[in-house]
């Protein structure tokens, strides 16, 4: 095989066993790698039916056949499992170096099963793995748990860990990788505390073998020369890092505020790119393999916020600045790298405590629930003591750590939860852009932006324009992002390639490297099997068409202020073609017809 | 009437912001007035040829010139007008 190594390693926490089985090529052509081998090997392996934190369920680390190649920014790996928030078939997608070390290591995909009887990590030196002792590093954060891996292992492993989060399950808990990275969403991280694993560290001495190295290398400086042309993969993100976006959605009346209560943040520049690059950016940084640079490394030299690291995004900006009610950078800043050392989705975490500010402020929750604080809006110290609390388990951050949804109805109130599926909602507000509504409404995950980002073309006009305020054409524009992002998650290339190259360009570089003969047809259809693959199980977990929807609120509050004002979700104009666009019956069930089309 | 600038097009004027005299008709005049102030580098920013330039977004109070009337559009007196490079996160 080219592209693919060819071995799977499989570890069994419970009996403390490793074993090595070959890449099934007929699955890796199907399903590339990534999210859609990991999907494949979940799907067929694990129970949808089971409690997502037993020791029955797996988790999948997988590469993609262009991760470790000179592919642009072709340096991504995902994690994927049975999701504790919301127990679909799930898990999330990261950058960084670890991905390329695990092809290099000699692995497509690293299944860990059952449960260790105590703390353990995993070291994987090319064919050598253990299963060692974790106990001395139990209880650190994901910095320090990096150092201290490295220490015993090589100084050059690549690490990805889970930090305290993780490690008392918290269903929003993530894995980091490179102490700056994140596998951020749908709980990723308490799946891997709940099997008592700290950490994976990964040594690779291989190499990523090519079919056609003269077609690949042609394909590949072509796309990397568009990616460069392109306004923004060439220049806009090295210049302003993904934050830039907040004032384009305030602009455009659709950055959600004070936990989707309004689409306009009256201070929304305070917190965005433009600020960020003058107050608190040291300089950029890319991943593996990239020229677009889009990471941000940062400091905060404030007393109250003092601290050194990377980020924030545009969504954790936005989840803790205008979600909050926040316009204090330093202090969303500080809230960043709190949840990079603690292991915490930095969206569930924002959304989370934006919920909770508005049950405060109703009344519904008090200072006696709080210790104290008074959480309101635009409170930066008391958004910031929460997330140290919910690192630290103490106080009310133990509730926090559930998410909104767990933390809502737990108060009678789940109605203000901005959850779809029971995953937080990211920085989009479905009333100003009607299209990122249903995708949200139809993510497989829950409350995702960026498996169907129609915000490309519903804002940022990359490559076409549609008016975000309208529904026509929107459930074939999230049908064709959601199916080429599946293939690209799978393909192990990043997302922001895509502001610069197309699925023609994917599709070559990966017939080159492969010796497959992929078409960019085929491309998609493996992207619209691999959606299809999430949903089958998804339906067998208990998830249904019932689950296929946004707040209420979205639904039926108009937006307040800005330019968005007035406006609502059309979510039930758009979801029945969604639905017959995608060969589904009007229960949102996939067809004989369509599953025997996709080879499921 | 009010322009604001974001990103790179801040570097090119200088400031985050400023209230438009006069009373253009529409976007293709107050681009040609904002062009003689801010001189060549914003106006090779702002116009390919005759057309603004597809690496600029341009909103009217939040609605995106290219799904109105583009260059053509017209524009009143309280309108918000808000001039970006291309950009993009997730």
């Amino acid at each position: 095989m080219f592209g693919w190594t060819g071995t799977i390693l499989r570890v069994d926490l419970t009996k403390g066993k490793v074993t090595r089985e070959a890449t099934d090529p007929q699955l890796a052509r199907d399903y590339l790698g990534a999210r859609g081998l990991g999907g494949r090997i979940v799907s067929n392996e694990v129970d949808p039916t089971i409690d997502p934190l037993s020791p029955s369920n797996k988790l999948v680390f997988a590469p993609g056949p262009l991760t470790g190649t000179f592919a642009p920014s072709a340096g991504r790996f995902d994690v994927v499992t049975k999701g504790p928030l919301n127990g679909s078939l799930a898990g999330s997608n990261s950058g960084g170096t670890f991905g390329p070390e695990v092809k290099y290591a000699g692995y497509d995909a690293i299944i860990i099963e059952g449960k260790a009887a105590k703390p353990v990590y995993l070291w994987i030196k090319d064919d050598e793995v253990e299963i060692r002792d974790a106990s001395a590093i139990w209880g650190h954060n994901t910095h320090d748990t990096t150092d201290l891996v490295r220490a015993e292992t090589d100084e050059d492993a690549k690490v990805a860990c889970i930090g305290p989060a993780g490690e008392r399950q918290a269903p929003i808990a993530n894995i980091m990788n490179e102490m700056h990275r994140a596998a951020g969403r749908t709980g990723v991280g308490a799946v891997m505390g709940a099997k008592n694993l700290k950490a994976v560290a990964v040594f690779g001495s291989g190499a990523v073998t090519v079919a056609d190295p003269e077609r690949f290398k042609a394909a590949v400086i072509k796309a990397r020369n568009m990616i460069l042309a392109h306004p923004v993969g060439g220049t806009g993100l090295k210049a302003y890092g993904t934050d830039v976006l907040v004032n384009i959605l305030n602009q455009t009346g659709a950055l959600p505020t004070r936990n989707f209560q309004d689409g306009h943040f009256p201070n929304a520049d305070k917190i965005g790119g433009e600020s960020l690059a003058a107050k608190v950016l040291v300089r950029p940084k890319g991943c593996f393999s990239c020229v677009i640079s889009c990471g941000r490394v940062t400091k905060v030299d404030s007393p109250a916020y003092a601290g050194y690291g990377e980020g924030p995004e545009y969504e954790t900006a936005w989840a803790f600045g205008a979600d909050c009610g926040i316009d204090d950078l330093n202090a969303v800043t500080a809230a960043n790298y709190l949840c990079n050392k603690y292991g915490i989705d930095t969206i569930s975490m924002g959304a989370t405590i934006a919920c909770a500010m508005e049950l405060f402020e109703r009344g519904i929750i008090t200072a006696k629930d709080t210790g104290g604080v008074q959480l309101t809006f635009g409170n930066a110290a008391a958004m910031v003591e929460m997330v140290r609390q919910v690192g630290e388990n103490e106080g009310f951050g133990a509730k926090l750590a559930e998410g909104s949804y767990r933390l809502a109805e737990s108060y009678g109130h789940p109605e203000y939860s901005m959850t779809c599926k029971k995953q937080e909602m990211p920085a989009y507000d479905p009333r100003g852009v009607q299209g990122i509504g249903l995708n949200y409404a139809t993510s497989n995950r829950g409350g995702c932006h960026v498996r169907g980002y129609t915000i490309a073309i519903e804002v940022l006009q990359n490559g076409a324009v549609m008016d975000p305020h309208v529904t026509e054409g929107k459930a074939q524009l999230d049908i064709t992002f959601q199916d080429l992002t599946a293939a690209l998650d799978s393909a192990g290339a990043c997302l922001f390639a895509t502001f610069g190259i197309g699925g023609a360009e994917l599709t070559e570089m990966l017939a080159a490297l492969t010796g497959v003969d992929y078409t960019l047809d085929e491309f998609m259809r493996i992207g619209a099997r691999i959606w299809n693959q999430e949903r089958l199980w998804n339906l067998k977990a208990g998830l249904s068409k019932a689950d296929d929807t946004l707040p209420q609120r979205l639904l039926s509050e108009p937006i307040k202020t800005g330019p968005s004002a007035g406006e609502v979700s059309h979510l039930d104009q758009m979801l029945p073609e969604y639905y017959a666009l995608r060969g589904w019956d009007e229960q949102g069930v996939p067809t004989k017809a369509k599953l025997k089309e996709l080879a499921l | 009437m009010i322009v604001k600038y974001f990103a790179t097009i801040r570097d090119l004027t200088g400031e985050t912001a400023r209230p438009i005299e006069g009373a253009p008709r529409d976007v293709r005049e107050l681009l040609q007035q904002l062009a003689q102030r801010y001189g060549a580098p914003f106006r090779r920013a702002v116009f390919a040829g005759d057309e603004l330039h597809d690496q600029i977004i341009l909103l009217v109070n939040g609605r995106n010139v290219r799904y109105l009337q583009g260059l053509a559009t017209t524009l009143q007196p309280d309108d918000e007008v808000s001039i970006f490079p291309m950009v993009a996160g997730g």
